[in-house]
């Protein structure tokens, strides 16, 4: 591959799409909550804001903890290979040396990085967990009657960052040509997220807080305890 | 009504909408001869007078109603406009993020009992009709809405619970409340939703009960039990008490003994209470058919006793959707930015914990339950409004430590009685709602009580039908009638000999 | 004396021999006869479906069908109505002592007439949620006089001779007894008043001795002199008893022994006991054991 291309790819293709995916995601992230209507939804927002956040907040955690609602444990294989492929697919984009290397060369510091081992293990876990996403699409008749070929796309769009990398990391075949799909996988995914479902990225915080609000301002937060999710 | 709020407005003017396009529809029709006429019964005209409303109670079980129904027309127009008007932010994104995981299927009760059929998953449920109808801006057929009709009031009883287990937290018992919205105003909703949409429209009251029957059946029943409890009477419109207690008119026609108990249980905890000549029904059957425009109607006619007497609280009867409409969805509907009715309004089971628990009601321990006893949690003031722990404070009191069982699930997590939303009372799905029956029968023998408190009246009728058609050998009961065979009587107030 | 009689019935057999004494009397006082039924409950939330109570069926209530019960009660009784000047039918839907009650509430009679209880089978409609049978919970409260017939023996309202007063010296049975004395005066018989001294060891927790038992008789005795006799002037023949037992069983020796034809006692206001519903209060008892028909009066 030329240096040029890579230049490309790492300098104005990278800046692009990571203005695309930023800029799109707060956008949507901003529009979902002035969409909002309190009357509409018949929700108090603003009347409540302390109970609103109380509810917010418990609403997000809880669901951000392995097992930690009752409807992660009511369905455990799920919750494995959902909280598989997902810490993965955060952490190792944002913490893996290699990445915020070319961080450094961009704007001059790099964040915390993975110990090399955790990375590959995190990564193998992204990969093999959407493995068993797909196959669980395919294999329950609850999940299979909603499925569609988007959801697929979705899904591969999502994982092939992951796979490319893994390819690129144990240098099999072209370690440059594998770099240069990986880096256009990447790209590509973060283009894409505002505009289809990988926008769940923040919108699974809007609307989880949506719903905490709901539940911790008009259906029950007030009377006691709050929600036990 | 605040003329500038311009969501409301657009609520509203749904009702000067249909009327528009009515007209114009009428007109058209005149122009053009279209042979597409609405029915007697059926057609996209709510209820609204005495005489409509007994003529479509003369049509014995809907019989010609649903066979109009299938020539009924869509107003395409109307219903893409109001969804365009109604269907904001929330709504929209939990019908585009829904990430097709399916970890809502096991949630819903009726996806268990019906053999986990693919097709009652909550998220195909609602994908299928209201996704349906946003995928195709409104431009559906009479059998599409037939469909819809039946997934939102046979296949969902806006329960809430896929709601708790979704990871997004896409509620899906909202949105089919919502879509009984969309389907009502194109007329596209069960007999008997129709006819009690129209009872509250004429009698603001579920049934018709006038404002006359109330006082009298309440009066009667004070009566009755005035030599038991000397000195027991039910104020009417007494300003500025403590208690405004509203009912639900089933009371008054089937078990009018509810309001006597609640008259004795008030009188011997010594309260300052009263009812309203007008404004004394509490439940909303226009909720279950989602006529918005009824349903504001109904608790603003409450509020409005609320705010002629000043009362310092409102307490309702024991009953769930009652409490939901008139005190934690009702301020909506009226257009009250604090979510909160005129006055604090609180459920039976607030006040008679707090009796309890302050010792205005003092229970003779030896009088206490000791039989296995179960507790049903009413979705609609338990999921839905908090009320979990109150329920099991009273329980406290009144059973035999050692002698209450959970059902399990149970609180927030507990299943929907097999009735709500409207599902015992309609005919056409009576055989749906007969298997979703079973999911309480299971968890009663399960629980291994033999009497299980239900204080919600479509609970308690659910769970009347449940033994009807299982068998199962349970009894069940309101708190009212068990609280006063235990309570003690003040000495000033027992009866003299 | 009663110009206004509610005849609450389940227009089958069981009820016939209440029927007759019903018909009997509306004919013998001219009064107006309510034939009121029951005819079913209402098995859903809120919507017309009903549970027949004949049929056991679920039937839906419209004007049709009622006009259909209404006919068939009209045959069954159709050998009484022809000779009864002045009567309506009345059914309802609900359950039968609250509908009974509330017809009582909106007619005013003057009397109620009931059949004895029916008994509950098990496949019956009415569900066993609620405690009480139709008969304890309509004579607890109702507003007026209620005559149950439940036994054949106890049919007939003719030439009344013997009226049997029970009492147990309440306020209920002082409105009893004011019921009787019209009764007796009106109807120009003897009155006969009767005190059973319970000496059920239940009660007591021991067992009397003898000289207790005459004690306690000849006390109940003097109060029965003192609370009723004063009443009693225009009264031509009467008097009055004290025997100790179990007082159902008392009342029904005693009532067997003057050729009673109508007992007149006051119904407990106690409320519906949850346990021991099948023993019911000493009322239910002598209503089912008399040979005669019995009135209940509460207030």
């Amino acid at each position: 591959m030329e240096a040029s291309m890579y230049d490309f790819l790492t300098g104005p293709m990278l800046w692009l799409s990571l203005g695309i995916f930023l800029i799109g995601m707060l956008v949507r992230f901003v529009l979902y909550f002035r969409g909002l209507s309190w009357q509409l939804d018949r929700v108090a927002y603003k009347a409540y804001p302390l109970q609103g956040l109380k509810g917010a907040v418990n609403s997000i955690v809880k669901w951000l903890i392995p097992f930690g609602t009752y409807g992660w444990r009511k369905q455990p294989f799920m919750t494995v290979i959902f909280f598989g492929f997902h810490i993965g697919a955060v952490l190792v984009p944002l913490f893996l040396l290699a990445h915020n290397l070319v961080l450094k060369e961009t704007i001059g510091f790099l964040l915390i990085t993975l110990n090399p081992l955790l990375a590959d293990v995190l990564t193998w876990a992204v990969v093999v967990s959407a493995v068993f996403l797909a196959l669980r699409r395919i294999a329950l008749p609850e999940v299979r009657i909603l499925t569609t070929w988007y959801d697929y796309i979705i899904l591969l769009l999502a994982v092939a960052p992951f796979i490319t990398g893994l390819v690129a990391r144990y240098e099999l075949g072209s370690y440059t040509f594998w770099l240069t799909v990986h880096i256009l996988c990447g790209e590509a995914l973060l283009i894409a997220a505002p505009f289809t479902k990988l926008s769940h990225i923040v919108l699974f915080f809007a609307s989880r807080a949506q719903l905490g609000m709901d539940y911790g301002i008009k259906r029950g937060g007030m009377k006691g305890k709050g929600m036990a999710w | 009504m605040n003329p500038n709020n311009k969501i409301a407005g657009a609520i509203l003017s749904d009702a000067a909408l249909s009327l528009f396009h009515k007209k114009q529809r009428e007109t058209s029709k005149f122009k053009e001869g279209c042979s597409m006429p609405e029915g007697k019964f059926c057609n996209k005209k709510p209820v609204e007078t005495e005489e409509e409303l007994k003529a479509l109670l003369g049509d014995t079980g809907g019989k010609q109603y649903y066979e109009e129904m299938k020539s009924l027309d869509i107003d395409h127009e109307l219903l893409w406009k109001t969804i365009q008007n109604t269907l904001k932010s929330r709504m929209k994104t939990w019908l585009e993020i829904c990430a097709h995981c399916g970890m809502c299927a096991d949630s819903c009760f009726l996806y268990l009992i019906n053999d986990q059929d693919p097709r009652q998953v909550p998220a195909y449920k609602i994908q299928s009709t209201l996704g349906e109808l946003v995928k195709r801006k409104g431009k559906v057929d009479n059998e599409f809405m037939h469909m819809v009709m039946e997934t939102a009031w046979a296949k969902c009883t806006c329960c809430n619970r896929c709601g708790m287990y979704c990871p997004h937290g896409i509620d899906m018992g909202i949105m089919f409340g919502y879509v009984r919205g969309l389907c009502y105003q194109q007329g596209f909703v069960p007999w008997e939703m129709k006819i009690g949409a129209g009872m509250h429209r004429v009698y603001r009251a579920q049934m018709d009960v006038t404002d006359e029957d109330f006082v009298e059946t309440f009066e009667w029943m004070v009566e009755e039990y005035e030599e038991d409890y000397p000195g027991l009477e039910v104020p009417v419109d007494k300003e500025g008490a403590d208690i405004l207690y509203t009912v639900n008119a089933r009371e008054v026609k089937h078990y009018p003994e509810d309001l006597a108990e609640a008259a004795i249980l008030f009188h011997l905890a010594g309260e300052n209470w009263t009812v309203p000549t007008s404004g004394w029904e509490q439940t909303s059957l226009a909720m279950f058919a989602g006529d918005w425009a009824a349903c504001k109607m109904q608790v603003e006619h409450v509020y409005a006793a609320m705010e002629r007497l000043k009362p310092k609280r409102m307490v309702g009867t024991e009953c769930g959707h009652a409490h939901r409409a008139t005190v934690v969805e009702g301020p909506y509907w009226a257009g009250r930015s604090s979510g909160k009715p005129p006055v604090e309004s609180i459920h039976y089971v607030e006040w008679l914990a707090e009796a309890l628990r302050e010792g205005k009601l003092k229970i003779d321990p030896t009088k206490r339950l000791k039989k296995p006893v179960t507790l049903q949690d009413s979705c609609n003031y338990v999921r839905n409004n908090g009320l979990k722990d109150i329920t099991r404070e009273i329980m406290s009191y009144i059973v035999e430590p050692g002698y209450f069982m959970e059902m399990s699930p149970n609180r927030e997590h507990n299943y929907c009685c097999g009735g709500g939303g409207g599902f015992n009372g309609i005919g056409l799905f009576r055989p749906q709602r007969n298997k979703a029956l079973i999911t309480k029968r299971d968890q009663l023998l399960h629980s291994g009580a033999e009497l299980v408190i239900s204080p919600c009246h479509n609970c308690w009728d659910a769970i009347r039908d449940l033994e009807e058609e299982y068998k199962i050998g349970i009894k069940w009961s309101f708190l009212k009638p068990l609280v006063i065979s235990m309570v003690e009587i003040p000495e000033h107030l027992k009866p003299k000999e | 004396m009663f110009k206004k009689i509610l005849f609450a019935t389940s227009a089958t057999e069981a009820c016939d021999h209440a029927a007759r004494v019903a018909f009997n009397m509306a004919q013998s006082y001219d009064a107006k006869i309510c034939i009121f039924h029951v005819l079913g409950v209402p098995t859903r939330g809120f919507s017309q479906v009903v549970l027949d109570v004949k049929t056991k069926e679920e039937v839906v209530v419209d004007d049709e069908y009622i006009a259909w019960v209404e006919e068939e009660i009209k045959v069954h009784y159709s050998k009484q109505l022809e000779t009864t000047r002045n009567f309506e039918i009345k059914v309802a839907i609900g359950l039968p002592h609250r509908e009974i009650l509330r017809a009582a509430r909106e007619l005013g009679p003057d009397l109620i007439v009931m059949g004895g209880s029916t008994g509950d089978d098990e496949d019956s409609v009415y569900k066993k949620s609620l405690v009480g049978s139709t008969l304890q919970r309509v004579a607890k409260v109702a507003p007026c006089p209620l005559l149950v017939v439940n036994r054949p023996a106890a049919s007939f309202w003719g030439g009344m001779s013997n009226v049997i007063f029970g009492t147990d010296f309440s306020k209920a049975s002082d409105a009893a007894f004011r019921f009787a004395l019209q009764l007796v005066k009106t109807l120009a018989c003897e009155l006969h008043i009767f005190h059973a001294l319970d000496i059920g060891s239940m009660h007591l927790g021991r067992i009397m001795t003898q000289d207790e038992i005459e004690s306690n008789i000849r006390e109940s005795l003097r109060r029965i002199r003192g609370r009723y006799i004063p009443e009693m002037k225009d009264v031509p023949e009467y008097d009055f008893e004290v025997w100790e037992g179990i007082p159902y069983v008392e009342i029904v020796k005693y009532a067997r022994e003057k050729h009673a034809d109508l007992i007149i006692m006051a119904h407990h206001t106690q409320k519906a006991s949850r346990e021991d519903t099948r023993l019911g209060s000493n009322i239910e008892q002598v209503i089912v054991r008399a040979g005669c028909p019995v009135i209940s009066i509460n207030r």
